[in-house]
């Protein structure tokens, strides 16, 4: 108990905090770069043109990037 | 002496009536008809040429009055090549595909700008060197991912917002926010009336505006926002219906 209200651990215990507000908010975030993917495919399925292949294209390198959000957010 | 009354015996005081036979008249002739033709079979590549010609007399004239825009980003597509939506028939024809007008993105190009330079300023900030660099990447990083999907998402907003018109209707799509999709169309031969309003500086200066459809259809009016050039547009949608219009026309003479 006393350990626990040691000031010292006080700030391991913020970063822990900190840590899982990280990771539970790079997981929402995963979450919606999936629906862009899907919306996008959904979107370029409806209106096609040229250029909805770069915009799928974004939309995964998005997805890319927030998988790799999450892995630096475990390695905090 | 007196008149004899048989009829039959002639008086001397009777004048005599010879009768002449009735003479023959040759009948008339009737002049002849000249022998009916077998009527003609309408020639098909004729035809298929003539039809050629209406339509590219009738390209041209939409060319007129639309111009010339090949630019796949540009906000007023001119009989677009590639572009097409799910729900076109295998012979539509799209004359016109229409975005908001370019100036309508200035704010969100403005706000993605400003948010791609906040993090180099934030080492003003002194607490947040409190944090160890693993968190400030991590930070960063996250910064910037919301910084793209916010100008992605308005871009798509932008993209996909689409006001159509083809050879047999008006379509309106909008995805909102990403997950919400809108599709409304009206026949041409439902629209009843048409109005557009350029309003404002910016509206004036650029030339756009909204039009308003109000059709006999179940959705009974389709607004069109922040659209270029609303003239043009207004006077393609009165030539298509007049000429919707003569065709049904022409198509109840025929029939």
């Amino acid at each position: 108990m006393d350990n626990f209200l040691n000031l010292n651990n006080l700030e391991g215990y913020f970063f822990i905090i900190i840590k899982i507000l990280f990771i539970a908010s790079s997981f929402i975030y995963l979450v919606f770069a999936l629906i862009v993917v899907k919306q996008v495919t959904s979107m370029s399925k409806n209106v096609t043109d040229k250029f909805n292949f770069v915009l799928i294209a974004f939309s995964f390198i998005h997805l890319g990037f927030s998988i790799l959000l999450i892995l630096t957010m475990f390695g905090l | 002496m007196p008149r004899s009354k048989d009829l039959d015996t002639v008086a001397p005081d009777d004048e005599i009536v010879v009768s002449t036979p009735p003479k023959e008249i040759p009948p008339k002739e009737i002049p002849k008809s000249p022998p009916k033709e077998p009527l003609k079979k309408k020639d098909p590549i004729m035809e298929e040429k003539i039809k050629i010609l209406n339509k590219e007399d009738f390209n041209q004239k939409i060319y007129n009055i639309l111009g010339h825009t090949k630019t796949p980003f540009s906000a007023f597509l001119v009989r677009p090549k590639v572009l097409t939506f799910a729900e076109r028939d295998e012979d539509e024809e799209i004359y016109l595909a229409v975005r908001p007008h370019w100036i309508n993105n200035l704010s969100w190009i403005i706000i993605s700008t400003i948010m791609l330079f906040v993090p180099l300023f934030f080492h003003y900030f002194t607490f947040l060197n409190f944090f160890p660099p693993k968190y400030q990447f991590s930070a960063i990083l996250f910064w910037y991912l919301i910084t793209f999907i916010y100008a992605f998402e308005k871009f798509l907003s932008w993209y996909f917002n689409l006001f159509l018109v083809t050879n047999e209707r008006v379509v309106d799509i909008d995805f909102n926010n990403l997950l919400n999709k809108h599709f409304a169309e009206a026949d041409l031969s439902a629209i009843q009336d048409v109005s557009s309003s350029v309003r404002g500086i910016l509206g004036t200066f650029f030339n756009y505006g909204d039009v308003l459809i109000q059709t006999a259809a179940e959705i009974n009016q389709i607004n069109f926002e922040k659209i270029p050039n609303p003239e043009k547009i207004i006077k393609l949608l009165k030539e298509l219906r007049e000429s919707e219009e003569e065709k049904n026309h022409g198509g109840h003479l025929n029939g």
